[in-house]
Formats: C-alpha cells, sequence, structure tokens
C-alpha cells in the first residue's frame, strides 16, 4: 500500500483541480443518485413515523353481549392487558358520551333508550404496534361475555397495508437506484480514468505499483462521494426545513409530530457515508479494471 | 543484464515480430540495435520493459526469466529500468519538472530530494530554466531532453531508448548520445533502437541488426555502419 497517504490526499486534489468539469460531473451524478435515494428513505420514514404517532392514539373497544357482566368482564380484560388503562363504560355513559361527541346532532339521540348500544371496555394502548393491537383485540374476543371488539382504527389498518407495500415498494426502489447509482456513477468515473489513461501508462512504465495508481482514484471517489453525500443531506435537510411547516399546517395528524421527528439523524450520516462508500466502490471497479488491462 | 533464447514475438494475422532472436547484453554495455522499420527493434524493446511476453522462448533479465516475474512484481523490476520512447510519453498537463520527477514519485522519495534532482537532471540537459513550463511548448527536441532526463532520474541499471535522437539536430543529438554515455560511464547498460547511420559510424559500439524480426548480425558499429 501507499507509504505515505500524505501524498495520496495531494496527489487526488492535484488531479481533482486539473479536471475539474469531470470531478464535477462525478460529484453531481452521486449528488443526483443520494438525493433521490434520500428523498425515498425519507418519504419512507415520515411515513413510518406518522403510523406510530397515529397509532399512539389507539383505543380498543370491547363491546360485551347482552346481559354480560360489565365489572367482571373489566376485570377480565384488564388481567389480559396487564398495565395498560382499562375503563368500563356502561351504556348510558357511552350514550351520553356519543351525545357529547355528537355535538348540536347529539340532540338526535333524544329519546334513544340506554340499551340501544352495549356496555364497553376501552383499553388505552397508546404506542401499540397494529400486529400487537390485532392480538389482543383476538384474545380479548374470545373472553365470556364479549360480543365484538373494535380497535376502531379500520382506516388505520389501511394505511398500514398501504405502508408495507410502499415500503416494499420502497426498498425495492433503494436498491435499484443503489444498483443504478453504482453503474452510473462506475461509468462516470470511468470516464475519468479513461482521461488519464496517459498518465496511468506512463506511470506503470516508470515503476509505479497498481497500489500507487489507483490511491488517488480511490481517493478522489470517496472525496466526491463525501461531498455529494453532505450536499445530499444539506439539500435534504433544507427542504425539511422549507416543507415541514407547510405539511405540518396542511395536516393537523403531523402536529402531533413529537419533536425532531422529521429527518431521522441517520439518514443525513448514511447519505455521506452511503456517498463515500459509493464513490469508493465505483472509483475501485473502474481502476481496478483498468488496471487489470493495463 | 539481458539473456534471450530464441526468442519469438508474433502477433495474431501479422508475421513474427520476432523470429528465433538468441541474444546477450551483459552489464555494463552500450549496444546500437538497428534495422530498418518493421525490424522488431521496438519489440525487441518492449520484451526487455516487461510491456509484453514473448510467444515462445526465453527472456533473463537480471538473472529472471520473465515468464516467471508476477504481475505484482513487475514495477519492482521496471525500477531498475529507464525508457526513452520515440514518441517521447511525456504528460502535456504536468510540467517539465513534474514529468521528470515521475519515476522519482513513484519510489516514493522525500519532496525536498526530488526537487533536487530534478534541478540536476534538468541541468544536465540544458534545460533548468523551462522546468516550470508545460511539454507542448516545447520543441520536438527539447522533448526528446526532457523524456532522456526522465529515463535517467532515478539511475537505472539498464536504458532502453527508442529512437532518441530522431527528432534533433547533430546539435542535439551530440548532447543527448553525450548524456547516454555519462549514464553508461556510471555503470548504466544502456541500449538505442535506432536506424540513424550517422550515429553508429561516429561511435564505435557493439550493433545488434534485425530484419524482419530476425538477428541477421551482432558485432561492432564500424563493421556495421559499413555493411548496413
Amino acid at each position: 500500500m501507499m507509504r505515505r497517504p500524505v501524498e495520496a490526499f495531494r496527489r487526488a486534489f492535484t488531479a481533482m483541480a486539473r479536471s475539474p468539469y469531470l470531478t464535477l460531473t462525478g460529484t453531481a451524478t452521486i449528488y443526483v443518485a443520494l438525493l433521490s435515494m434520500g428523498l425515498v428513505a425519507a418519504a419512507l420514514g415520515a411515513g413510518e413515523r406518522l403510523l406510530h404517532a397515529w397509532a399512539g392514539e389507539v383505543k380498543l373497544s370491547v363491546y360485551l353481549a347482552p346481559g354480560a357482566d360489565l365489572a367482571q368482564t373489566g376485570s377480565a380484560v384488564a388481567a389480559l392487558a396487564p398495565g395498560r388503562s382499562v375503563e368500563s363504560i356502561p351504556s348510558a355513559e357511552g350514550l351520553r358520551r356519543l351525545a357529547q361527541g355528537l355535538g348540536e346532532e347529539g340532540r338526535l339521540l333524544d329519546g334513544v333508550g340506554p340499551d340501544a348500544i352495549p356496555d364497553c371496555v376501552e383499553v388505552a394502548v397508546p404506542g401499540i404496534g397494529l400486529d400487537q393491537a390485532r392480538a389482543l383485540s383476538s384474545q380479548l374476543r374470545s373472553l365470556p361475555g364479549v360480543a365484538d371488539v373494535d380497535y376502531g382504527t379500520a382506516w388505520l389498518e389501511r394505511l398500514d397495508t398501504i405502508l408495507r407495500r410502499a415500503r416494499a415498494a420502497g426498498l425495492a426502489l433503494l436498491v435499484g437506484l443503489g444498483l443504478a447509482t453504482a453503474v452510473l456513477v462506475s461509468n462516470t468515473l470511468r470516464l475519468a480514468v479513461y482521461a488519464r489513461r496517459e498518465e496511468i501508462e506512463i506511470m506503470k512504465l516508470v515503476g509505479a505499483t497498481n497500489a500507487f495508481v489507483a490511491a488517488p482514484f480511490l481517493l478522489e471517489g470517496a472525496l466526491q462521494g463525501v461531498l455529494s453525500g453532505g450536499l445530499a443531506a444539506g439539500t435534504l435537510l433544507a427542504l425539511q426545513a422549507a416543507l415541514l411547516p407547510r405539511l405540518t399546517a396542511l395536516l393537523g395528524p403531523l402536529a402531533a409530530l413529537p419533536p425532531g421527528a422529521g429527518l431521522a439523524l441517520a439518514l443525513p450520516l448514511g447519505l455521506v457515508a452511503g456517498g463515500a462508500a459509493i464513490g469508493l466502490l465505483a472509483s475501485g471497479l473502474s481502476i481496478l479494471r483498468f488496471l487489470r488491462r493495463a | 543484464m539481458i539473456q534471450l533464447f530464441h526468442v519469438t514475438k508474433e502477433y495474431p494475422g501479422e508475421p513474427p515480430a520476432l523470429s528465433d532472436v538468441t541474444l546477450q547484453v551483459g552489464k555494463g554495455e552500450f549496444v546500437f540495435l538497428t534495422g530498418p522499420s518493421g525490424a522488431g527493434k521496438s519489440t525487441l524493446l518492449r520484451l526487455t520493459f516487461c510491456a509484453e511476453a514473448p510467444s515462445s522462448g526465453q527472456l533473463l533479465l537480471f538473472g529472471r526469466n520473465v515468464a516467471r516475474i508476477s504481475p505484482r512484481e513487475i514495477p519492482w523490476v521496471r525500477r531498475h529500468i529507464g525508457v526513452v520512447f520515440q514518441d517521447f510519453k511525456l504528460l502535456p498537463e504536468r510540467t517539465i519538472g513534474e514529468n521528470v520527477a515521475l519515476p522519482l514519485e513513484v519510489r516514493s522519495l522525500p519532496r525536498r530530494e526530488i526537487r533536487r534532482k530534478v534541478q540536476g537532471l534538468l541541468r544536465s540537459v540544458g534545460l533548468e530554466h523551462r522546468a516550470d513550463k508545460f511539454p507542448p511548448s516545447l520543441s520536438g527536441g527539447e522533448q526528446q531532453r526532457v523524456a532522456v532526463a526522465r529515463a535517467l532520474a532515478a539511475d537505472p541499471a539498464l536504458l532502453l531508448a527508442d529512437e532518441p535522437t530522431g527528432n534533433l539536430d547533430t546539435e542535439r543529438t551530440l548532447e543527448v548520445m553525450e548524456l547516454l554515455a555519462a549514464a553508461n560511464a556510471r555503470g548504466t547498460t544502456v541500449i538505442i533502437a535506432t536506424h540513424d547511420r550517422s550515429l553508429l559510424q561516429r561511435y564505435t559500439r557493439r550493433v545488434v541488426a534485425l530484419e524482419r524480426g530476425r538477428l541477421v548480425s551482432d558485432g561492432d558499429s564500424i563493421r556495421q555502419a559499413g555493411g548496413l
């Protein structure tokens, strides 16, 4: 390997300065690819966090069969959901809450008897995953005296299904983008290698080892990747700063996101590290392929 | 230093570039390799600095069979060889000084030592005042001298020169030949491929003549020049 890494860095910087157009092209290519990947990852991440925030409001409603004992069922429910807040709601109270929830239109319920709706036990399950909610409701449904269990968020389940599909599609897209990026960047960096083929040939003729020839190319690739990753991360953070307040105003539920629920820190860091890895890999592939032929 | 035993080099669809050549060059020799265009001079030089391998036969370089030198070892072998190419092979976007410094950079010498050696080399070829210029701004003769300076930069044990005076006038030819002769006097083995008869007449040296890839004669330059 290179005995003098500082010298390799100097040669890498000199080469980049000598070919600004190729450096710019390589950096721009990696930047566009990383930004696309970052946007997809950010959208997926935001969707997941949104779902989790909404899932935090989930309450399971256990409806009792006519004649079932509310206190007894309430205890059985509490036993199945230890540590959860369990509230037994007699039908009259349920009706009152329903009327209150309907506001002005609550008057429509005037004259409706308390038996119109069943007794109910509500279990607050903040932060529960939909899979857990499903499992718990299945257990609760099997309790004696329970007519039905509703976790009240069929729309949430639909969203979960959509998000699962989006996650799968997003991952496929990310993998595809990653491969396309590697090929694209490799081809772009191969141009840089090709433009300097004469230099490589002469260096080899005067006794340069493959490591000596390759070192500045690898460093160039890594530096371009870090630069591109930094730019892509900066762009995403800027987009977040510009768009998140507007989205929050537009979508009520987003306001319920906890602080710092925008881009996870891992994403910008991942873009910089990923950029370096892609740059290194692509330049490595390009120069090694060339050196093997030289 | 160099031993060729029945070396043949063939390229697909062409007559052999070298055919059954057996030749020895000892340490410290000064040899002219001569013959018309297409005789195989450049091919022989390319085999000698491991740019290609013989199709058949054996080539021993510094006592090692070239066929058994792994690609990983080739750079280390080349560090003992200086080459002056017919087309100079100077990097146009690097200064004259940087071009001459290349073999020294490859050896990871300290920058101060590189600077000192480059100044001395450029002085010896009369180009110290042009160290910061770029090759395209130099005449063909000046570029040739830069190529010679680069080949001599690392004090090689073997110096191969392919038509090193091809672009030079008589005065510059003599200067370059003096440089090569001086290197030879310091112990460097020198092989010059040329078809310049005047060189052979001017210098009494060993001359190896090739024709259509075959070695046709091997003797001193006076006899050869007369026979060519």
